[in-house]
């Protein structure tokens, strides 16, 4: 089993941050990853195989991939880390060496999954995730579609459309379901707990609007249409409780719909280390219990960023050294340091703020549920549609586990990453309680889906094989 | 529907896994009254969560007549049903000379219970089972192996037992038994009176058997699977080793199920159920030696559940000793293979007082 002072999970901007905040100051650190190149989704690089000349170069990633080249630092890309075996330690697996890595602390920083909503042709080619369209224009230079509708709710529409722009597509409409504008004058003022962030999000919002791309809000798309692939969206007014006006719907042409409905944190790892997690949908949905310090209910275990809480690339950053100053303290309780993490507590405390400050502008509908038709299917895996769950779920008696177990909804490759929140708000809502108080299935290793060959290149001791087959095992 | 404090059932079986609801469900078919109760959701424990491997040629030979009863059980209710049965016949594979001899032994064993199953080696067994890999040097092959998928099988088989008219309750978990002249049951939402108890709650059996005051020395396995994502049909045969450390089948939907018994940690009282990393390890290991194909996939999914295994691994099966009317069924190893069979004969010995198979090696006093 190796050691080092700090493991850290994820190398985009919270992981790198945490990085090189512990290296600097003289701890070892080995960095997994599972992409082939660091920079996480905020700055996702194209393949180095990529010989385009107008590749960015991002002063900011550029700046944080140097800790890369630290002597002290162990970097392992395309690693997937599947469980945490026992406390302090974390079992990895890649194509070029699987095993375990014992740590004083653990600081996960593995990002955020897009939160998908069904409605019905959600699963045409050509509906897209943000998170997915990000992908495609800044980890491959492909762009997703030339005549695109960017739909959902979040801050993260506009980025979507900023880039599909860059790439060269025509943005029909960007369609925000909560009723930004209203909102967003009365809130200026705690806007500004972050000035620079406003200012870019401002910029963005004129940018759209130089490209004159219409910004619906208050409207959903209500459905996809087209056969085999996308050619049209349908959109309609949508209030705050999530009720549809269907007397009122246009349709827009396009070849691709982007659709993003915020994120919600990858706890997988904190889920399997045990971790002590609550419900908070400003956050994403289940948020680990964190202290100021960020470390998590399990002692010298941290997480940080977008995969611990919904916040931005600068929250992360600004997490991700304070975890790593946190997990310096421990082993060298000196004043300067707890002179830099109270400052840095500080500058999280301002970023709080103005996260509070977006996720209340960008409230969203009560539920999107009303969007949900029987032919719809809820689990795309497994194909599972509302009608079937509906009629399973009809007195309210069946819960989460036993949906899953009758359905095979979850069970598919996506590990109910995409449907299991989905199912959350059926039930909740069916018995009048919240999502938070349901009893969800059990999180169960791997993290992620993980090559079984990629799990065998640890050296373990040769196994003790019972004496008779049938004889009992266990104790 | 909430039985009321004195209600009065004539048979009550505590456990609605694979064992408990066979039972009911041949005990109704002989008319008698029955209801289920459960801890927990119905099939929520062992029976909704294990491999689904039936194969008769892993099986001790003591049990082998059983097995066939059960296979033949599986196939004829399986004929009405979805039960997520398969009958691809298995193959049971030895690694190493040793093991060779072992499986040779065994086939020969076998052989002279009554049971005979072809015995391949080299170049003839990887012709016929070309996706083996080459480190497996021989096999024995059985066309009865099959299996059931137990997702699949639980929503069927419960409601094949609610048609036949008995009560699954679940949720209602057994806190104490006491003797009336019949039994009283008493949970958490009133007494339920009865005249027969059948214990068929997997590892939780001696909990309830002790309630009466009969200590059974029931050891708990704790075992681990692991399943793959969905790909192409290869597998056309269940697997199984000889020393009994790897269980492998492909599903109709195309996802690999990886068992062989290796042992995680867990502890039936508080209910906790974890992997032991090194022993999953040894599993994947195995599995991916018989089956090279196997390390190109991903795997979805790896947990743990419980087995009730007796000291001997037969089935604990009969009357509960110094207790009239008190019947119980557990301890086998691969319980959900056997379940159909044991409900059955359990359901005879109550309505008729003996059994079509003998199964006098299989009873409780035994133990005590």
């Amino acid at each position: 089993m190796k050691s080092t002072d700090i493991a850290i999970v994820g190398a985009g901007p919270a992981g790198l941050a945490a990085a090189r905040e512990a290296v600097e100051s003289g701890l070892s650190v080995m960095l997994m990853d599972d992409n082939s190149q660091p920079g996480g989704q905020y700055f996702r690089q194209l393949p180095r195989q990529f010989s385009r000349v107008d590749r960015v170069r991002h002063g900011r990633a550029e700046r944080l991939f140097e800790v890369l080249d630290h002597p002290r630092l162990h970097y392992l890309p395309d690693c997937v880390v599947w469980d945490v075996p026992e406390q302090g330690i974390l079992a990895y697996a890649a194509g070029t060496g699987s095993g375990r890595v014992r740590a004083d602390a653990i600081i996960i920083a593995a990002g955020a999954t897009d939160r998908p909503l069904p409605f019905p042709g959600w699963t045409l080619p050509g509906v897209i995730t943000a998170g997915g369209s990000q992908n495609m224009i800044k980890g491959q230079a492909v762009r997703p579609g030339d005549d695109v509708v960017v739909a959902g709710n979040g801050p993260l529409l506009l980025v979507a459309a900023m880039h599909l722009i860059s790439a060269g597509a025509t943005v029909r409409a960007v369609v925000e379901a909560a009723p930004f504008q209203r909102r967003a004058w009365s809130r200026l003022a705690s806007l500004s707990w972050s000035p620079s962030l406003l200012v870019q999000a401002l910029s963005w919002r004129l940018r759209l609007a130089a490209a004159r791309v219409p910004f619906l809000t208050g409207q959903a798309v209500i459905e996809a249409h087209g056969a085999p692939a996308l050619e049209a969206v349908s959109i309609a007014p949508v209030d705050h409780r999530g009720g549809i006006n269907r007397a009122s719907v246009t349709t827009l042409e396009a070849d691709c719909l982007v659709v993003g409905n915020g994120l919600a944190p990858a706890v997988e790892l904190t889920r399997l280390a045990g971790c002590a997690h609550h419900h908070d949908p400003m956050l994403g949905g289940w948020t680990p219990r964190r202290t100021k310090d960020l470390e998590t209910t399990v002692p010298g275990l941290y997480t940080v960023g977008d995969g611990a809480a919904i916040g931005g690339v600068e929250l992360a950053l600004a997490e991700g050294r304070m975890a790593a100053l946190a997990a310096l303290l421990q082993r060298f309780p000196c004043a300067c340091l707890h002179k830099r993490r109270h400052n840095l507590a500080r500058h999280l405390d301002r970023l709080g703020r103005f996260r509070t400050a977006v996720a209340d502008i960008f409230a969203p509908p009560e539920t999107f549920l009303e969007l949900i038709t029987p032919e719809t299917p809820v689990c795309r895996c497994e194909n599972v549609t509302l009608g079937e769950l509906g009629h399973l779920a009809a007195d309210g008696a069946a819960g989460m586990v036993q949906l899953k177990s009758t359905t095979r909804l979850s069970m598919g490759r996506c590990q109910g990453r995409f449907c299991l929140a989905t199912l959350a708000d059926l039930v909740a809502t069916r018995r009048g309680i919240k999502v938070a108080d349901l009893d969800w299935p059990r999180f169960r290793p791997p993290a992620r889906p993980v090559l079984l060959g990629d799990l065998l290149h640890e050296e373990i001791p040769p196994p003790v094989l019972p004496d008779d087959p049938h004889l009992p095992r266990g104790s | 529907m909430a039985p009321q404090d004195g209600l009065r059932i004539e048979t009550v079986v505590i456990g609605a896994g694979i064992t408990g609801l066979s039972t009911a469900l041949f005990l109704a078919r002989a008319g008698r009254e029955v209801m289920v109760l459960d801890r927990g959701d119905p099939w929520g424990e062992s029976s909704g969560g294990n491999a689904g491997t039936l194969s008769l040629q892993v099986k001790h030979p003591l049990v082998l007549d059983l097995m066939q009863l059960s296979l033949d059980l599986w196939e004829a209710e399986a004929g009405s049903r979805n039960l997520g049965y398969e009958r691809t016949g298995g193959v049971r594979v030895a690694l190493s000379q040793d093991e060779v001899v072992m499986l040779k032994k065994s086939v020969a064993l076998q052989q002279r219970h009554g049971y005979g199953f072809d015995y391949l080696e080299g170049k003839a067994l990887h012709r016929a089972v070309p996706w083996l890999g080459p480190g497996v040097l021989a096999a024995s092959l059985s066309p009865r192996d099959a299996f059931s998928s137990p997702l699949r099988c639980g929503p069927q088989l419960l409601r094949a037992v609610s048609e036949a008219g008995v009560d699954i309750v679940d949720h209602r978990e057994v806190q104490a038994i006491e003797p009336d002249g019949g039994y009283r049951l008493v949970t958490p939402a009133g007494a339920i009176r009865c005249d027969i108890v059948v214990i068929a709650a997997g590892v939780w059996s001696g909990h309830i058997s002790a309630m009466l005051g009969v200590e059974l020395p029931l050891m708990v396995d704790v075992n681990m699977l692991t399943i793959t994502e969905p790909v192409d049909h290869v597998l056309d045969r269940v697997v199984t080793h000889i020393g009994g450390v790897l269980s492998l089948k492909q599903y109709p939907n195309g996802t690999c199920m990886i068992g062989g018994g290796w042992q995680g940690k867990g502890n039936p009282e508080s209910g906790t159920k974890e992997l032991d990393y090194e022993q999953l390890l040894h599993n994947l290991r195995i599995a991916a030696r018989v089956v090279p194909g196997l390390r190109q996939l991903r795997i979805l999914r790896s947990w743990s559940g419980f087995e009730s295994v007796a000291p001997d691994a037969l089935p604990v099966l009969g009357r509960l000793p110094g207790r009239e009317g008190v019947f119980i069924a557990t301890g086998a190893r691969g319980g959900y293979s056997l379940g159909p069979a044991q409900g059955m004969l359990l359901a005879e010995l109550i309505t008729d007082g003996h059994t079509r198979l003998p199964a006098d090696s299989f009873d409780p006093a035994r133990l005590v």
